[in-house]
């Protein structure tokens, strides 16, 4: 949408982000490097997992993915327990559909979001997926779909209690999405004790009537 | 079902309204003034100057939503009413940018506060800036048009509890405070102001002069992005757009030319200075984008005996300027306090937290209340406001540093925040910072907020009004525009939104940026008109 951009800027601009989410700081930018270097090898993008199969990945087989890759489905299923603490419910299919609709709702939301804040997400799930800075800077040493909530736990409190600001915008990110996405969805109203809308008005007004 | 709603029926009688998704092949279109964006500002031109019997055109990027879409559901609203689908922040992250971004711009998704520029800002401005023409004598006129215009009056319903508990604690305390005015007629205190009015009864610009304006022959495009400003010579001469797809985040491959005789930017402090940037419209002093204020706002929330039921009722009804401007204009950072609405998923994006704590802290929500302060920026040599640019790929951001003059504001707003609602009742009172916890008694939230760090991000920010980037003023080194919203350098371009404001407002900027945009747009029908 602005001047062409040249080859080279583009480059950079994909594949060696200046503005990366970790510039500043711990070497932050050198990892950053390594991990979007690696993702530019392959293509130079993390592409969208697009429908999964239902056995795959536990999740409504019609639902076409726009933003999370697969890696990112994992990560965000190893880390929604932790966020949702006891608003997740126990029994186990019901605590897998509960995290299926919460991803899906996340990958809504963030399509919405525009290129701009999809391209530091990216970023953002990129360092969180790939194995050197996983260790390195969430220092979380089992693959995602390995760790146990205690451990996605303490990864989430390291980076909020952190001193360096880009951890704790870490953790408002993550967390933020996921919550909006879970206390924001019809069907979890109640674990806030709100009733929804008054029925009265919604009795009332021509949005609700079917035509 | 039939809806009998203003836009239905418009749409219905033949309004010219076209949605970019639908567009298939570049065209060219011309009129008297192509005006972009379709807020406050752009709404009360485009009425003003279409009823003069000027051609009008109004571009939108965002879509047109009204009472059909409108069902109270906050994930499908942010997503679709807002700027990024709710995630815009200033460029580090640090603050939350609520903006709207569909027909009507942010006065379809505000909270109705409808305020005077307060007599203060207006004279600072004045004295500051050499704007002689904004004194509060000579605007009060226009003040009383718009106020008419959008059926603008103090909320003679009583205030929901939430509200009422910032009157109760002002009350206790001996801090002065008053009942908001609001812009509605024939509100059902539902409640949802924030996701677009379900009842048709908020008098923003959807209901009022986007109305008016295509009912006066006017052409509006939505879904439409205004990409830049083609120059001829010192002459705008055209307005490159490009077509949204229908999901209003993917463009498509069509362009749409726009010509005019003159240009109106009504695109937001953040959507206009962005348009200039891209346009790279003659900017000698580099002033374009400098000077950008957002009234920093810090909040608490306390967990009350009795419910509160934070999510029903008109959002904002009880206001304190008690420390607004008790410094002077330009002493230490004066704060207006208010009162949010907390729906479900609005609250958990404000309260910070995870796990099991954070599962409590939203099961609590109905007898959660929250006050939150705005600060007033930009009256100060300490506060000089932020600065918007443009991305790799020409979209704007905004980058806001918070000086140490503004962090003393939001340390002594946290104080106050908690004292009001513990002096109203509070049980327990949790500052917005991630080092708040719970505090059970004045002293102990007195005596945390003492040492809390006040930082990026540890502290949460959030900003819904966005000001100033083109900045009036008579001098051309330190303004974009003149007086008038005439831009210093290009003859046919004006600018008719918050981004003119010099300094921020200290009030929810709605009505500051219909008066003015009414004041400019009569002078600018007759100038055209001449």
């Amino acid at each position: 949408m602005t001047d062409p951009l040249s080859p080279t800027d583009e480059l950079d601009s994909l594949c060696l982000d200046r503005r990366s989410f970790l510039r500043t700081g711990l070497g932050g930018a050198l990892f950053l490097g390594t991990v979007s270097l690696t993702a530019g090898l392959s293509g130079c993008a993390t592409a969208p997992a697009g429908r999964l199969g239902a056995v795959d990945t536990r999740m409504d087989a019609r639902y076409q993915f726009q933003f999370l890759s697969a890696d990112d489905i994992e990560l965000l299923e190893a880390l929604l327990p932790a966020i949702l603490g006891s608003a997740l419910p126990e029994q186990a299919n019901a605590r897998r559909i509960a995290i299926a609709g919460t991803v899906e709702r996340i990958d809504m939301g963030i399509h919405k979001f525009g290129p701009a804040n999809q391209k530091e997400l990216r970023q953002l799930f990129d360092l969180l997926n790939f194995g050197l800075t996983r260790v390195t800077i969430a220092r979380v040493w089992p693959a995602w779909r390995d760790a146990t909530a205690e451990q996605a736990d303490a990864f989430l409190q390291r980076w909020r209690s952190s001193s360096i600001g880009l951890f704790n915008n870490g953790y408002i990110a993550l967390t933020k999405i996921s919550n909006v996405a879970f206390y924001g969805h019809q069907e979890n109203w109640q674990l806030s004790g709100y009733p929804g809308p008054p029925d009265w008005a919604v009795q009332a007004l021509p949005q609700f009537r079917s035509a | 079902m039939s809806f009998n709603d203003r836009i239905a029926q418009g749409l219905e009688s033949g309004w010219k309204v076209i949605d970019g998704a639908t567009l298939t092949e570049n065209h060219t279109a011309e009129a008297d003034v192509v005006i972009v964006g379709t807020g406050a500002g752009g709404g009360t031109t485009a009425e003003i100057l279409a009823k003069s019997g000027l051609s009008v055109i109004l571009v939108e990027e965002g879509r047109l939503y009204y009472q059909k879409d409108f069902k109270m559901d906050e994930l499908t609203s942010y997503a679709n009413l807002y700027q990024e689908g709710m995630s815009r922040t200033t460029k580090d992250g640090a603050i939350a940018i609520l903006q709207g971004r569909c027909v009507g711009g942010s006065t379809t998704v505000n909270w109705t506060s409808s305020f005077r520029t307060p007599d203060e800002t207006l004279n600072y401005w004045s004295k500051r800036f050499g704007l002689d023409g904004v004194s509060p004598e000579a605007m009060a006129p226009w003040f009383d048009g718009r106020e008419t215009r959008h059926s603008m009056a103090p909320w003679d319903t009583a205030p929901n509890l939430n509200n009422d508990i910032l009157r109760q604690g002002c009350e206790k305390l001996g801090f002065s405070w008053q009942i908001i005015p609001r812009n509605v007629k024939g509100c059902w205190n539902l409640g949802y102001c924030g996701v677009g009015c379900p009842t048709n009864a908020k008098q923003g610009a959807l209901m009022t002069t986007i109305p008016g304006a295509l009912d006066n022959n006017a052409s509006m495009y939505h879904g439409l992005r205004a990409e830049r400003f083609v120059m001829n010579q010192d002459r705008i001469d055209s307005l490159e757009a490009t077509a949204m797809a229908s999901d209003g985040i993917t463009p498509t491959s069509v362009t749409v030319t726009l010509k005019a005789r003159h240009f109106v930017v009504a695109a937001s402090a953040i959507g206009s200075p962005g348009l200039l940037l891209r346009s790279k419209l003659p900017d000698p002093y580099e002033r374009v984008g400098k000077r950008s204020f957002i009234h920093p706002v810090n909040a608490s929330v306390a967990q009350m005996p009795k419910l509160v039921d934070p999510f029903y009722g008109a959002p904002q009804s009880v206001y304190s300027d008690e420390f607004n401007f008790s410094s002077g204009v330009d002493g230490d950072a004066g704060y207006k306090l208010e009162v949010p609405p907390l729906h479900p998923a609005m609250s958990a994006g404000v309260v910070p937290g995870h796990g099991d704590e954070q599962a409590k802290n939203l099961a609590g929500l109905p007898w959660m209340q929250s006050v939150i302060a705005l600060v007033r920026d930009g009256f100060h040599e300490d506060s000089p406001g932020g600065t918007v640019s443009l991305r790799d790929d020409g979209s704007p951001m905004l980058d806001y540093p918070v000086s140490d003059y503004l962090w003393k504001g939001l340390r002594r707003a946290f104080y106050t925040m908690a004292e009001i609602q513990f002096a109203a009742g509070a049980d327990k009172v949790r500052l917005m910072h991630l080092d708040s916890d719970w505090y059970s008694t004045w002293a102990d939230a007195k005596a945390a907020i003492d040492g809390f760090a006040m930082e990026p991000h540890r502290v949460r920010l959030f900003t819904a009004h966005q000001m100033g980037g083109c900045a009036m003023g008579s001098n051309p080194e330190e303004s974009v525009v003149n007086g008038f919203g005439e831009h210093h350098h290009v003859s046919n371009l004006s600018v008719h939104d918050a981004s003119i404001f010099p300094t921020s407002i200290g009030a929810n900027p709605q009505l500051s940026v219909y008066a003015l945009a009414a004041r400019n747009s009569s002078r600018l029908a007759q100038r055209l008109k001449a």
